[in-house]
């Protein structure tokens, strides 16, 4: 294997596979690094193909996990069970470090394809007011880049992966190039229906799926097939239903013949060449055999996630960047922020008793946010959104753990009941310069490396959101027609920990100003001209829309600009 | 050497019980309806399987739908006390396999596979009310547990879920029961 390449890619998961794939497919020969371990697609540790009883433990988790103290920060969690174990990483063996009173979430997946075999697939573009945020109130980094420079990529990007949606004709959430999208429920429908009649500005819309429901002629040439309605996803898609890098990015990079990949082996620093003033590699830490080695490149892609990507900037100490390659700014690290819930509320929806669900829908409804003015007299700024969900009537359940046992309750269990409609808030944190990642000055991982330290918490204007968004999604759900309305409020005293929604964003933000930023428009440092961030560090803010594919539309558009630059060679 | 002989079991364990399911070899005691297990499982003995099987069988019994002994829960049990179970679990199902002989020996002078059926069922009827009214006891927390994984293996089992599709084709969410029950039958959405 080569030493020495075009680009080096770091990171496999959804940005490192976009910018494989851009490199690879321009001509230029590519090696991505991954740390975790290599898997097949349609390999073993696909679980897809088994039905309950199929799966080991029948999908229980071992219980010396808990003994043992280990996947602590996920354990209980509804996606980490027996079937998806292999695509989360143990803390126990990987750890953090955060202030005690202040716990952080940092949910990892460290195999090929990294957070993206097991992503949430709501693919929602940011609209104009999420990128003109910064500016208008002033918190953050004033975002150097528009809607307008992002939509021909989201385009492009929504091409490749295929996204199920609805066209809904709204400016806070813009349309895109879409397959035809998922169904509503019958008690959806009514909701939604209702709520047209008394809106203007809120609306429940189908949530938009990367999940295929039309395959292009490119998706079927990737071995991808139409999503069957499983909504099995996290556990590998044997039919390629759902984008990742295994299904769809990293094929089309090695169809190339420009890849070489490498699995097992965790960057260590990028490597500053003091005379160039470039990066001219990186050195790796091989996971198996602890030894290190250096892979030299023209350009160097971080995509390793937000918070490891902070993590390899700031281990990549030189002369010139004794805190970190390409801070200057002394802001690598800052402004770390997360979505964050803090209202679940749910509520029957009568009037469609004779109605019924088939299938396992793979994507929930959405309420987009409604809130980007400051109106109505509300303390705070910003907004928030509803992840939604009826897409099936809820049952009667069991009595596995209540009294009850005999004929007449089985007989009476897992019947089906009322259709039951469920909203789960999703606020837009302020980037707060103090909530911020460091290395921690003394505890090191296995490899050496040092222990990432995040503090970062909530702060009063996320508090009142969260006060104010239990009392609007109450009235959306008496509008849409609901009865028996339950609302969980969290207490304002008790701690959400960041990472909880796995969309950490921030810590090298994209920003014009070279002093306060680290990244200019194109996700390229402004220190060090062929180095780029295009995973969640870079985000200047986090709006309230699942990120992924802004992070993969700003990756393919820096690709873009860098590969014209290294085929100038003015880079 | 031992270490060989736990993963074989283990092995075992997942592959006959997990994946195939085989049913335990029982015989039936007629004059009080009882299956008596003939062998030692994997974890469990012939006698704690042979009570642990009237339990689950008593609480999911067989109507016209599967019970828990048609869907072999307590030989799925069994195999996965090896590759499921902790050591406090191991703790509560012994103690509760115990607990219960005692209330049979306490209430009827006589081994709970020697009772009839009707006394058996009474004896469990009674001891889940209990166990779900006072939830602080030893005993309480125990039985609440085994029911627990009892029902949770008995409704992720192919005899429980005729039903399940493992591939739908698509979904829809606005069908009359006749038109469910068609695509149901057919296995697919088509």
């Amino acid at each position: 294997m080569s030493q020495v390449y075009d680009v080096i890619v770091v990171g496999s998961g959804i940005t490192g596979g976009w910018a494989a794939k851009e490199f690879c497919e321009k001509g230029f020969k590519t090696l991505v690094i991954e740390r975790g371990r290599n898997v097949e697609h349609r390999g073993s540790e696909y679980t897809d193909m088994q039905a309950p009883w199929e799966i080991q433990n029948r999908n229980l988790l071992e219980e010396s996990l808990e003994e043992e103290d280990r996947y602590s920060n996920i354990r209980g969690k509804g996606y980490f069970k027996k079937a998806t174990q292999q695509f989360f990483t143990d803390d126990k063996e990987h750890p953090i470090s955060y202030p005690e009173d202040k716990p952080f979430k940092w949910v990892r997946s460290y195999q090929l394809g990294g957070r993206s075999v097991t992503w949430g697939r709501q693919v929602l573009r940011w609209g104009p007011k999420d990128f003109e945020a910064n500016a208008k109130d002033g918190h953050g980094v004033p975002w150097p880049i528009g809607y307008d420079d992002l939509a021909p990529w989201y385009d492009y990007v929504e091409s490749f992966i295929g996204v199920s949606a609805n066209k809904d004709g709204l400016d806070v959430l813009p349309d895109g190039v879409f397959q035809k999208p998922w169904e509503m429920s019958a008690a959806e429908k009514v909701i939604s229906q209702n709520l047209k009649k008394k809106y203007t500005d809120r609306h429940l819309i189908i949530g938009r799926a990367a999940n295929i429901t039309e395959p292009t002629q490119e998706q079927m040439e990737l071995g991808r097939g139409k999503c069957q309605a499983r909504s099995y996803c996290k556990r590998g898609c044997s039919f390629g239903g759902y984008f990742s890098s295994l299904s769809a990015t990293l094929p089309a990079a090695k169809r190339t013949g420009n890849l070489d990949l490498v699995t097992d082996a965790i960057v260590y620093s990028v490597d500053y060449d003091e005379t160039t003033g470039k990066a001219k590699g990186v050195t790796v830490i091989d996971t198996n055999t602890k030894e290190k080695r250096s892979y030299q490149a023209r350009v160097v892609f971080l995509c390793a996630s937000a918070l490891a990507s902070i993590q390899i900037l700031l281990n990549s100490k030189s002369k010139t960047f004794p805190n970190g390659i390409a801070n200057s700014s002394g802001t690598v690290g800052h402004y770390i922020m997360d979505h964050f819930t803090g209202v679940i509320a749910n509520g029957d929806v009568p009037g469609v008793e004779d109605k019924y669900g088939y299938g396992r829908r793979p994507i929930a409804t959405y309420i987009p946010n409604y809130r980007h003015e400051q109106k109505d007299g509300v303390d705070f700024i910003r907004g928030y959104g509803y992840q939604a969900t009826a897409q099936q009537r809820s049952n009667t359940g069991t009595h596995a753990q209540k009294i009850g046992i005999g004929a007449e309750v089985k007989d009476n269990s897992n019947q089906p009941s009322n259709w039951r409609f469920l909203a789960l808030m999703y606020g837009e944190m302020l980037p707060y310069f103090e909530n911020h990642a460091r290395l921690h000055p003394t505890k090191k991982d296995q490899w050496g490396i040092p222990l990432l330290h995040i503090d970062a918490e909530l702060k009063q204007n996320e508090r009142n959101m969260i006060k104010q968004a239990s009392v609007d999604i109450k009235e959306i759900l008496e509008v849409g027609g609901c009865q028996d309305i339950k609302i969980n409020e969290t207490p304002e005293d008790q701690h959400i920990q960041i990472g909880d929604r796995i969309h950490e964003m921030g810590g090298a933000c994209m920003g014009d100003d070279p002093k306060v930023s680290v990244l200019n428009k194109w996700s390229q440092s402004h220190d060090v001209p062929n180095l780029f961030v295009t995973d969640g560090a870079c985000m200047s803010s986090c709006a309230t829309q699942n990120p992924s594919l802004t992070y993969m539309a700003i990756t393919a558009r820096a690709a873009d600009y860098a590969a014209k630059l290294l085929a100038s060679n003015t880079l | 050497m031992s270490e060989i002989k736990i993963s074989r079991r283990v092995l075992i364990g997942s592959m006959a019980y997990l994946v195939t399911a085989c049913a335990l070899p029982t015989s039936e005691i007629k004059s009080i309806q009882l299956q008596k297990v003939k062998l030692d499982g994997q974890y469990f003995n012939a006698q704690q399987l042979t009570l642990l099987t009237d339990v689950a069988e008593i609480m999911i019994p067989k109507t016209n739908t599967p019970g828990a002994t048609d869907a072999n829960v307590i030989a799925v049990l069994d195999a996965m006390m090896l590759t499921w179970a902790g050591k406090k679990t191991k703790q509560q199902f012994n103690f509760c396999i115990n607990q219960i002989s005692q209330i049979a020996k306490n209430t009827f002078s006589a081994y709970y596979t020697e009772i009839t059926l009707s006394d058996r069922r009474a004896l469990i009827e009674q001891l889940d009310a209990n166990s779900f009214a006072q939830t602080d006891t030893e005993l309480s927390a125990s039985y609440r547990k085994l029911k627990k994984i009892i029902f949770h293996i008995f409704y992720t089992s192919e005899e429980a879920n005729p039903d399940f599709i493992l591939v739908p084709g698509g979904y829809k969410g606005s069908l009359t029961k006749t038109e469910l029950d068609e695509i149901n039958k057919r296995g697919y959405l088509g």
